[in-house]
């Protein structure tokens, strides 16, 4: 790994939202396939998924793609630039800066939904 | 063995293999790539819309359009190529017992090739347009058997 506790950090949740994302990617593929069985079928997997439970691992699985996807691109210019490994641990912080400036306004579209959505008892 | 480099030309010196250099720069390129798709299809269904909203007429409507067949499609693939080589850096790291690693890796692998096959029947070879015309104005117009 490189130097210094930043980087580790960096690796490790890179490591760990990336499996977050594949699983995430099998059990969603499944779910949306599910539509070729017809209304009946997709809409009661859907329904199941719609519990705010499930909603509370969608932002989280959204915080991981968004962390995943800057932070590769931190990777590329570690990789393809002169002066990407010297800064990046500044970098670093600017991949969890932009992660946390555009969760702002995604969880104020978002949460009230999941919270409306859980005092109906979840689902359509 | 996985490339640790952190520069193109470190990864050159270090590949064992052709491939594994191939997969080094794909992992870079589909990285890229789905930063752009992958962001917007959040956006699209989780962020703009109420994903309490989403049920079976709102997939089937999008699964009917030719744009988002490619582009639900192009997510998939790369999205399971890259996911699949990264699980696979991990499994290099993490089983250290070389049949259990053949054995784990062959049970993954199958896993991932059934469900991008579910998954691409359901994007390319199932037509959803069908189900939704029954609540279209033309259904009305054709003769009834």
């Amino acid at each position: 790994m490189y130097r210094g506790r930043e980087g580790q950090w960096a690796f490790f949740l890179h490591r760990i939202s990336g499996l977050a994302l594949l699983l995430w990617l099998f059990i969603h593929t499944l779910n949306i396939a599910s539509a070729m069985w017809g209304p009946a079928v997709s809409n009661r997997l859907m329904a199941f998924f719609h519990v705010p439970i499930f909603q509370i691992g969608l932002l989280l699985v959204t915080a991981a793609a968004m962390y995943h996807s800057f932070n590769g691109l931190r990777i590329i210019l570690m990789d393809f630039t002169g002066w990407g490994v010297r800064y990046q641990r500044q970098l670093w912080y600017g991949v969890l800066g932009l992660c946390v400036l555009l969760a702002i306004p995604g969880l104020i579209l978002t949460v009230p939904r999941i919270l409306h959505a859980a005092s109906h008892g979840g689902g359509q | 063995m996985a490339i640790r480099a952190r520069r193109y030309a470190d990864a050159k010196a270090q590949a064992s293999t052709n491939t594994e250099l191939l997969w080094w720069v794909f992992m870079r390129v589909s990285g890229v790539v789905m930063v752009f798709l992958v962001l917007g299809h959040i956006l699209m269904n989780f962020v703009l819309i109420d994903v309490n909203t989403i049920n079976y007429q709102y997939v089937a409507g999008r699964l009917s359009n030719t744009t988002w067949k490619i582009y639900d499609w192009l997510i998939l693939v790369l999205a399971m190529l890259h996911g699949m080589n990264g699980l696979r850096y991990v499994m290099d790291d993490w089983i250290r017992d070389p049949s259990r690693r053949f054995v784990t890796k062959a049970v993954v692998y199958s896993l991932a090739v059934l469900v991008t096959v579910v998954g691409s029947f359901s994007l390319l070879n199932h037509d959803f347009s069908k189900d939704l015309s029954q609540n279209t104005p033309t259904q009305g117009t054709m003769t009834k058997p």
